[in-house]
């Protein structure tokens, strides 16, 4: 299982209604965009992690790593602006580190805030709830397939590399291509051998064409969902608090 | 290379999602469709998004000695058709913004853009004008091309959202693109290269799938 998704399945969150999660993490997310980056990314970026350890209890380890490769992202894109390109050649923009200062905290208070929303809510549990805003079922019974497929095809990826690495399939770069490709069409061809499997297993239960799960019915109106907007209502508080004192 | 979460102003965020939508929405119409007449190929489509996800994970050695992911784009379109491959990429963005936090919810229109329709478009388009060739140089060219236009459209996306300030647009793609594009030229033979060494091998393998796919017929693998 992946990281992320462990931490949502475990999460003390997890009886909370996705749309009151999702309107807790998306205020915050509003507030990291549309407030102005100084003080508006570090104050919505200390009250969505105060959230997140605090209430949330997500796990710090958990938090770090899946920030990691995000965070390396937008600090590689980001010493873009440090350098200027003009007709008179590259050099130095004046305003380069200030600009990739205000990127970098914004982009860090708005992954927060996605992770907030991530490491508290599984996908098993927001996928069947698409249809009430407007996704067509077909695309939200193909993303719930995509969603119970994609780990047993992951996990049949692992065991194929480690068999490769276990033969010295990867000792040389020849060999390390060449166990590649035998691992992307292995993996194509487990996914449809799978699928076929389905596909007879449910022609034997009768199956046309719905795919009927059961989804654990989770009340909306909760004491939770009215404290949901507090946190960006705080953010949105402190920042222009902080904004009119400069 | 996926954009973060934040990375791009609220507006350029907006403007790219509406551009990304009718895509989107003809793909969803098509599936849609497709799902009506066929049922049991919805869980065709579940193999394949599971199979894009998966594709997306593998590391792939570039020749600058790096490693880095493929894309997957260009192979899904020829095996699936580019307006079905809009809905499988945006629905792995979603699942890889909430998973893998590579991406995010106010960044997946440009995401969705660049990987979901550019980059398997033109790949899809350049596989179909070299078929003449034969199967596996279009096969290269086609992963090839849809790799290098996801990465040159990340990069228009970023310098028209951050024109550099002498320079302005000119400028600002040169930078993106030269940090991005540029060093993503390995990447994406590499990328040609992989696509090439799984499609020779489900050719062997896995024939009866690529015949029902319309990727090849029968003639051709008898051959």
């Amino acid at each position: 299982m992946l990281a992320i998704d462990a931490a949502a399945y475990r999460s003390p969150w997890r009886r909370h209604h996705p749309a009151a999660k999702g309107l807790l993490a998306g205020g915050l997310l509003a507030c990291a965009l549309a407030l102005p980056p100084w003080p508006g990314a570090p104050v919505t970026f200390a009250v969505a992690l105060a959230v997140a350890l605090g209430w949330a209890r997500v796990p710090p380890r958990t938090l770090a790593r899946a920030a990691r490769a995000p965070l390396g992202f937008v600090l590689t894109g980001s010493l873009a602006f440090l350098v200027t390109v003009g007709p008179g050649g590259i050099g130095w923009a004046p305003d380069g580190g200030h600009r990739a200062a205000e990127v970098v905290a914004r982009c860090a208070a708005a992954l927060l805030c996605q992770l907030l929303f991530a490491s508290t809510t599984p996908l098993a549990d927001a996928l069947p709830r698409l249809t009430r805003i407007g996704v067509p079922a077909a695309v939200v019974e193909v993303a719930a397939l995509i969603y119970r497929l994609l780990f047993l095809v992951l996990d049949a990826a692992r065991q194929i590399r480690a068999a490769q690495a276990g033969r010295l399939g990867t000792l040389t770069f020849r060999a390390t291509w060449r166990s590649l490709g035998g691992l992307g069409s292995a993996i194509f061809i487990r996914s449809f051998d799978r699928a076929r499997r389905l596909e007879v297993g449910l022609a034997g239960r009768g199956y046309t064409g719905d795919l009927t799960v059961a989804v654990r019915e989770i009340p909306l109106a909760t004491r939770f969902l009215a404290l949901a907007p507090i946190p960006a209502l705080l953010a949105l508080a402190a920042t222009l608090t902080l904004d009119g004192l400069r | 290379m996926h954009i973060a979460e934040g990375f791009l102003p609220p507006l350029h965020a907006a403007v790219w999602t509406a551009a990304a939508a009718p895509f989107v929405v003809h793909g969803v119409v098509m599936l849609t469709r497709q799902v009506k007449n066929d049922p049991e190929s919805k869980l065709l489509l579940g193999a394949s998004g599971a199979f894009c996800f998966a594709l997306s994970a593998l590391k792939i050695p570039s020749v600058t000695g790096s490693c880095s992911h493929p894309t997957g784009t260009g192979l899904g379109a020829i095996l699936f058709k580019p307006p079905i491959m809009t809905v499988l990429a945006t629905i792995t963005l979603v699942f890889q913004a909430l998973l893998l936090a590579h991406g995010g919810f106010t960044t997946l229109g440009a995401n969705a853009f660049s990987m979901a329709i550019a980059g398997p478009w033109a790949g899809y388009m350049v596989y179909r004008l070299s078929r003449g060739a034969g199967l596996l140089p279009a096969v290269f060219l086609g992963a090839f091309v849809a790799d290098l236009v996801t990465y040159c459209v990340t990069s228009l996306q970023l310098a028209l959202a951050f024109p550099d300030p002498e320079g302005g647009f000119a400028g600002a793609l040169a930078k993106f693109g030269g940090i991005f594009a540029v060093t993503q030229i390995p990447l994406a033979i590499s990328e040609g290269l992989l696509t090439v060494l799984v499609v020779r091998l489900l050719r062997t393998s896995a024939a009866a799938e690529l015949i029902r796919l319309g990727v090849t017929d029968k003639k051709k693998v008898a051959a």
